[in-house]
């Protein structure tokens, strides 16, 4: 079965960029663009990876800890805030790793079997 | 009869100093709060300029890298120019954010020791494609046994990248452009490395010399239009340089070239 990637993004042109690139590499990819859908998402089809935008219209990406229950997937900052705060508040929220956007493609390739690598240990 | 008119007096006094007192700080809380403003309107700015162009460059990418099948070589030519436009622009972005942090007092230094010669490496190897494709003559000298710099390696790195790309910027196909490093003279603070990053370019007047430090300045806005920057290069590294206790000038003149100098103190031997 390929790997489940939940994208949550509120910018319909980024989530289309990442979804192609995503599928076309071998992934399985859905995406919510609030906190509350992508709790929901998470409960009903639980993905492997979530890709976490922090600034999504009103909401705050990392809201979305609060709103779901362990055990949580790997869940990895994508966003386009470049500065250390952001990336210390992430870590302390409990992201695994933070990006910034837009990371390169082949990045992401090699990063994400690495992050679905850590946590389901073959 | 007279105390009673002294003490009314120096009660008026009192008070009209405490509403100056007031309004002073009134003042200062004001201009706090235009500062914060305009960092947060900076980085919000550059983080919602990064939104579009992270699609843009993904879309590029998917191409470029035969994702969707192989292009010829024309066509992969074409999709790396609308990334690169797409990095430069990213670039520019992240100058805005560095220039709004520093104002805002937000940068803090990690420091290290770590020698001259290492960061001129790293710097020359990055630029050196923008030396090749202008066809300058780059040389770098190095007085003998200069002591180690102890400073944020990073933000002299990007000083130096920002002085070296602007020296090649500004400089006709085929010029000359060099970096110097030597012990500069000593200061009250202690000892200090004397860096200079010269070239036989286009040259500043003299009565445009404080201005090129300034943000957002650019002396020439048609001959800067090969080149692509945002003004803010020179005002930034001249915070991150005097974050170090250094200084940061030019002497140059109109057609004869420019050399940008910057000290960096080292560590005392205590
Ligand atoms: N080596 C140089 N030779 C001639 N002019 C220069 C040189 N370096 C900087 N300048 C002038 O100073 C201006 C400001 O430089 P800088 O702050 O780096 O901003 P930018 O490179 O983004 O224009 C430039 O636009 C240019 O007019
Ligand atoms: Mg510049």
């Amino acid at each position: 079965m390929p790997p489940h990637i939940l994208l949550v993004e509120d910018n319909a042109l980024v989530v289309g960029a990442l979804r192609l690139l995503l599928e076309e590499t071998g992934h399985r990819v859905s995406d919510a663009s609030n906190v509350a859908d992508a709790a929901r998402a998470m409960r009903t089809d639980p993905p492997d990876l979530v890709l976490l935008d922090l600034t999504l219209g009103a909401d705050d990406g990392l809201a979305l800890f609060a709103l779901v229950n362990p055990p949580l997937p790997v869940v990895v900052a994508l966003t386009g805030h470049d500065d250390p705060e952001t990336r210390e508040r992430c870590l302390a929220a409990g992201c695994r790793d933070v990006r910034v956007k837009p990371i390169r493609s082949r990045e992401l390739k090699s990063q994400i079997a690495a992050w679905l690598g850590v946590r389901t240990p073959a | 009869m007279t105390r009673a008119y002294v003490d009314d007096l120096s009660v008026e006094r009192l008070a009209a100093l405490q509403e100056q007192n007031l309004e002073l700080s009134r003042l200062v809380a004001e201009l706090r709060n235009e500062a914060a403003l305009r960092t947060q309107f900076l980085s919000n700015i550059s983080h919602d300029l990064r939104t579009p162009l992270t699609a843009i460059i993904t879309h590029g990418e998917i191409l470029r890298d035969g994702i969707l099948g192989e292009l010829t070589g024309r066509q992969r030519e074409s999709v790396s120019g609308i990334i690169g436009g797409g990095r430069q622009l990213l670039d520019m972005i992240g100058e805005i954010l560095t220039y709004a942090r520093g104002a805002a007092n937000q940068l803090t230094l990690s420091r290290s020791d770590f020698t001259v010669e290492a960061v001129l490496e790293q710097v020359c190897t990055l630029n050196e494609s923008l030396v090749a494709k202008k066809g300058h003559a780059l040389s770098v000298t190095v007085e003998p046994e200069i002591p180690p710099l102890y400073g944020d390696r990073e933000k002299i790195v990007h000083v130096l990248g920002n002085l070296l790309g602007n020296a090649i910027d500004f400089t006709a196909p085929g010029g000359k452009v060099w970096i110097r490093a030597s012990r500069g003279a000593p200061t009250e603070r202690g000892h200090v490395v004397l860096i200079e990053v010269g070239d036989s370019g286009i040259g500043i007047a003299p009565e445009h010399h404080e201005l090129v430090f300034r943000e957002f300045a650019q002396v020439d806005a048609t001959a800067s239009r090969q080149h692509h920057g945002t003004g803010l290069g020179l005002a930034i590294a001249r915070k991150f340089v005097e974050l170090h206790d250094g200084r940061l000038w030019v002497e140059s003149t109109l057609g004869g070239g420019s050399r940008f100098y910057f000290t960096i103190p080292v560590r005392s031997a205590s």
